[in-house]
Formats: structure tokens, C-alpha cells, sequence
């Protein structure tokens, strides 16, 4: 049977329900693992001293783009079927930005803050706090940011069509700046390490 | 808890194995991954408790997250995916002897301090990932692994706001 | 380790590199076109189509080939229109199901071909185009002396055209049903049984 398996038949409301907790513990297992529970760490990010949340980041989107790619072309997962989520443009660069500068200031962004506060980090635990209380403050302020928030639609479009690409041209864009990325991260570090 | 803690795992290695719950999340779901849609589900669960079922379900802001006027995040696919998360990181820093009660902060503050950015921060993620239908996993990964236009926009205005300001934040961590 | 890493770059390139290559070969196959259009895979029914506006299926895409103002006089709904020379430059998502329709079957057809042959996957056409619509969803016909299961399917195609303001009719003449209307009397050439539908407005 070809996957996604909750939408061709595999996998009924029940399994969907229970896949949920098993691929959430695979996540936050390796994201302990990898060391982004802990906010300094991730806050090095920001300032050049540690710079793991970029290659688990671009490692972690390498890995899912290439395989969910290829499954798709092989006729094992219809990507089709796969939620792509909606594109925004304005409140999404909006969103995107002060999401950054909220994510500098505490030093985990929510999925690690869960993955922080589970290990013990009470800090963790605060921005899981914040995190609420921000999305209670922009719920109420709701009416008055709706028009800014449905702003701009574009739909479920890929940036290899918004770019009049194919969406294996822009899979092969992805691989090619992550891999040079990895590269001059890796110079970097090297050269940070003889000096 | 008394043994020094494990060394991280390898960054490319812990990545492979994130990208491979992702696609997991593709292959059996047909979704991805995400954290803050979890927290907006949790909110709008306690807005229909506070306000009532029926306030809550029919606000645009709530409402698409009580399906059905269900009034418990138990029936979120994403919530269950965060205890799930709550529980990997409680498991991988329990075995590797990483599990301690602290908080952790730059050199330079006072714990109280470290709390208290905390929360701003935790605030300020909170309305931008609300605006960006999502935060670092369900629009960086999950979309961005997808090609989303959307998604590369929000990974591209994250970091850019995250280093235009980090001159500004150096006495927090460094 | 470092030598693990250099594999695992090489395995990513050459996975990258072949999307890209890969993105080629599937765009213009003939003979793949072929198969897909002696499978009949090209078609969507009126009535799938209706089902899926109704339920709001984001992933599908409707574009009308026929002029702007047979669009603005009556086209399906959440359609838009499109001139064909505007299909081999138009932006979509690669994975949505496009469905193309015009006049009677032939342009809808033809563009199918272009928008295949340009590398989108899923493309539809309606047979009978905007008739088929008419005929089968806002105006279906149960004969006087249906059988049974033709009346099952009037049943859930009575449903979906009450929906879209449309004005089912039971008890007609079966002279005014034609044959192979209903799936379940299968017709060698349904297209020439449209004709009596076309008179009808909108």
C-alpha cells in the first residue's frame, strides 16, 4: 500500500492517533541527543561559538526532503497527500521575525523548550510558560490583527514553483547550499581550532 | 544521578535521525512534525473551558482548533506528539545522564534574569509563531523539507532577526 | 568519523544531483502519455469533481479554457480561467490535482498533453467538458423505469446538485436519459448522446 498511510487506508483514526506520541519520542529523543535541550548551546547558534543547531537543523531537512522525494518518485508515498503547509508571505516574514529575536532572547524554540523542561531545565519550562501567555495575548488581539494575518495568500505552493522550477531542481538547490554550508561550517571550525 | 553525562551525539547523526521522524511523520501521517500548533490547541482547550465551549469554537482564533467543539487537546494529533517529544528527551537525558534539575543560563545573569527572558522570549515566539502558522518544526522542518515557499520565508526572517540582534543580546549568553 | 561524514555528503549530492536530473525524464515521456490516455487515467467524472468542491479539497486546482465570458456567464464553481496559451507558462503547485475543462472535450484535451508534457503529474480532464457538468450534476435524470441501481446513483448525484443550486428530475422519459448515462449501462460513444443538453442555459 502506498503511503501516507492515515490517508490511503493503513492507518485507522486510532493508529493515526497512536503514531502521534511514537514519532513525537523519536523527535524529542534525538533532539536530547543532539544536544538541544540545553539553551546556551542553542544559543551559541546566534554568536558563531556552537554551531550544531545549524547542522542538525539542515541535516534533519536533508534527510526528510531527499527521502520524502524519493519515495514519491519510486510511487512508495504520494506527496500529494502529504500536508503542505500554506503559504503567507507578509505575516509569515513578520512571524519569522519576531520569532527569531524571541528565540535569541530565550535561547530554545518550543519543540526544544518541551525537550529542555522534560531533562529538568526549569528555564525550559518558562518558555513553555511564554509560550502560552504569547499565544493567549495574540488570540485576544486577535480582531484586531486578523487583517494583517490573512494577508498575502499564496496557498500550498513549493518555492520551485513559485520560482518556475521543478520540484526536483529545487531539491537539488536545498542539498547543494546545505551540503556547502556543512563544508564551510566545518572550515570554520577548523580553522577557528589552529588559531 | 551521580555519573558525569554522556558526550552529545554527533549533530549530523542526531539530524539524520530527526529527518527520519519527520519522514516517519510523512509516511504514516501525511503531516509533519510540529510544537507550537500543540501549545495553540492547548490554549484554545483552556479558552473553552474559561469562556465555554461554544465562545471558544465559533472565535476565528480558537476555533480551528476545537474540531468539533472536543474540548480536550488529548484528541490533537500534535499534543500527543509533544507528551511523546516530553517523554523522548526525559528518556535520552535520563540514560545518558543528563537528567538534573537546573536552570540553565548565560555567564552574565542572575537565575532570576534567566527566567524572566525566558518567558519574553517564550512570549514573543508565541505571537510570531502564531502569525507564521507555526515555529521551528512545523514550518523549518516539517515545510521546509516540503519546499514550501511559506516555510523558507520564515526560516530565512528567523535567522536573519536572531543575528541582526544577537550584538544586542551578547550579555545574555556570552 | 570525518570519513563518515564525507559518505553521507556523497550520498546526499548524488541524491540531490539525481532530483534534479530525475525532474527531465519524467516531464516528457510519449509513451507514458499514451498509456495514461489509453487507461482512461485522464478523466475525472463531473460527479468526482462535484464530490470534491463540496468537501473543499484544497489540493485541486480548476481551470475553465473557454473564453472569459462564457466564464463570467456560468462556470463550476471555485473554477478560474485560464486561455490555453497561458497554461505552458502558468505557475501551480506540482503535486495539485489540476483539473481542465472547455467547451466539449477537444481543448481540455490538448492541454492535458501541454500541462503533462510540462511535468505536472496531476492533470484531469472532463470528458464531455462544462456539458458533462450541466448534464450529470445540475440537471441529473432518473428515467420513469429505472432500475435499481440507477436510482442509487440518482440518489448521491440528486445530493450533490442540490448543493450546488442544481435541479435533479426524476420520472422523465427514459427517451430523454441517454444510454450510458448512468454507470451502470456502460455506452461505446457517450459523447454523441450530450447533444440534447446542449440547448440548456445556464
Amino acid at each position: 500500500m502506498i503511503a501516507p498511510f492515515s490517508e490511503t487506508g493503513g492507518l485507522g483514526s486510532t493508529g493515526l492517533l497512536l503514531s502521534a506520541p511514537l514519532i513525537g519520542l523519536a523527535f524529542g529523543w534525538f533532539l536530547e541527543r543532539g544536544g538541544l535541550g540545553c539553551a546556551p548551546k542553542l544559543a551559541g547558534q546566534f554568536f558563531f561559538s556552537d554551531l550544531t543547531v545549524f547542522k542538525v537543523f539542515f541535516t534533519a531537512i536533508l534527510t526528510a526532503m531527499l527521502g520524502a522525494f524519493w519515495l514519491d518518485r519510486f510511487g512508495l508515498l504520494d506527496l500529494s497527500l502529504v500536508n503542505l503547509p500554506e503559504t503567507s508571505v507578509l505575516p509569515q516574514a513578520i512571524g519569522g521575525a519576531l520569532f527569531g529575536v524571541g528565540f535569541l532572547v530565550a535561547g530554545l524554540c518550543p519543540g526544544t523548550s518541551c525537550v529542555a523542561a522534560a531533562s529538568g531545565r526549569l528555564d525550559g519550562l518558562a518558555v513553555m510558560g511564554g509560550m502560552l501567555a504569547g499565544i493567549v495575548v495574540f488570540n485576544s488581539a486577535f480582531d484586531w490583527i486578523e487583517p494583517l494575518y490573512r494577508g498575502t495568500p499564496l496557498g500550498a505552493i513549493r518555492f520551485s514553483d513559485w520560482m518556475g522550477i521543478s520540484t526536483g531542481a529545487g531539491v537539488a538547490l536545498i542539498t547543494a547550499i546545505a551540503l556547502c554550508g556543512f563544508a564551510l561550517v566545518g572550515r570554520f571550525e577548523r580553522s577557528r581550532v589552529s588559531s | 544521578m551521580n555519573r558525569s553525562p554522556d558526550r552529545y551525539a554527533d549533530p549530523y547523526f542526531a539530524g539524520i535521525g530527526l529527518g527520519l521522524a519527520l519522514l516517519a511523520a510523512y509516511v504514516f501521517a501525511g503531516r509533519g512534525l510540529g510544537a507550537s500548533g500543540g501549545f495553540a490547541s492547548v490554549v484554545a482547550s483552556g479558552t473553552a473551558v474559561v469562556k465555554g465551549t461554544a465562545a471558544a469554537a465559533s472565535s476565528p482564533a480558537t476555533g480551528p482548533y476545537l474540531d468539533h467543539g472536543i474540548m480536550s487537546p488529548l484528541h490533537d494529533w500534535l499534543v500527543l506528539e509533544l507528551i511523546g517529544v516530553m517523554v523522548g528527551g526525559f528518556l535520552s537525558a535520563w540514560l545518558s545522564g543528563r537528567l538534573r534539575i537546573a536552570i540553565e543560563r548565560g555567564p552574565r545573569v542572575s537565575d532570576r534574569q534567566r527566567i524572566a527572558f525566558a518567558l519574553a522570549g517564550g512570549v514573543l515566539m508565541g505571537i510570531g509563531a502564531k502569525f507564521a502558522r507555526g515555529c521551528t518544526s512545523g514550518q523549518g522542518l516539517t515545510g521546509g523539507a516540503l519546499l514550501s515557499a511559506g516555510s523558507w520565508i520564515f526560516i530565512m526572517t528567523c535567522f536573519a532577526a536572531g543575528y541582526t540582534m544577537a550584538p544586542l543580546a551578547r550579555r545574555l549568553w556570552r | 568519523m570525518s570519513q563518515t561524514h564525507r559518505l553521507l555528503a556523497i550520498v546526499a549530492a548524488v541524491l540531490g544531483g539525481a532530483a534534479f536530473l530525475s525532474s527531465f525524464s519524467r516531464s516528457a515521456d510519449p509513451s507514458e502519455l499514451a498509456s495514461e490516455i489509453e487507461a482512461e487515467s485522464d478523466h475525472m467524472s463531473a460527479l468526482d469533481l462535484a464530490t470534491r468542491i463540496m468537501h473543499e479539497d484544497k489540493n485541486l486546482r480548476i481551470f475553465d479554457l473557454r473564453s472569459q465570458a462564457e466564464f463570467e456567464q456560468f462556470h463550476i464553481p471555485t473554477a478560474q480561467p485560464m486561455a490555453i496559451e497561458a497554461i505552458t507558462k502558468s505557475v501551480l503547485p506540482r503535486d495539485a490535482d489540476i483539473v481542465l475543462y472547455s467547451e466539449g472535450g477537444t481543448h481540455a484535451a490538448q492541454a492535458w498533453v501541454l500541462m503533462r508534457m510540462r511535468g505536472y503529474r496531476r492533470v484531469f480532464v472532463l470528458r464531455e467538458g462544462i456539458y458533462e457538468w450541466q448534464s450529470r450534476v445540475m440537471e441529473p435524470r432518473l428515467a420513469i423505469d429505472a432500475t435499481a441501481a440507477e436510482k442509487a446513483e440518482f440518489e448521491k448525484a440528486s445530493e450533490l446538485s442540490r448543493f450546488f443550486g442544481g435541479n435533479p428530475e426524476m420520472g422523465v422519459p427514459r427517451s430523454q436519459v441517454p444510454s450510458g448515462y448512468w454507470t451502470t449501462q456502460q455506452s461505446e460513444t457517450p459523447q454523441t448522446h450530450t447533444a440534447p443538453f446542449r440547448r440548456r442555459g445556464c
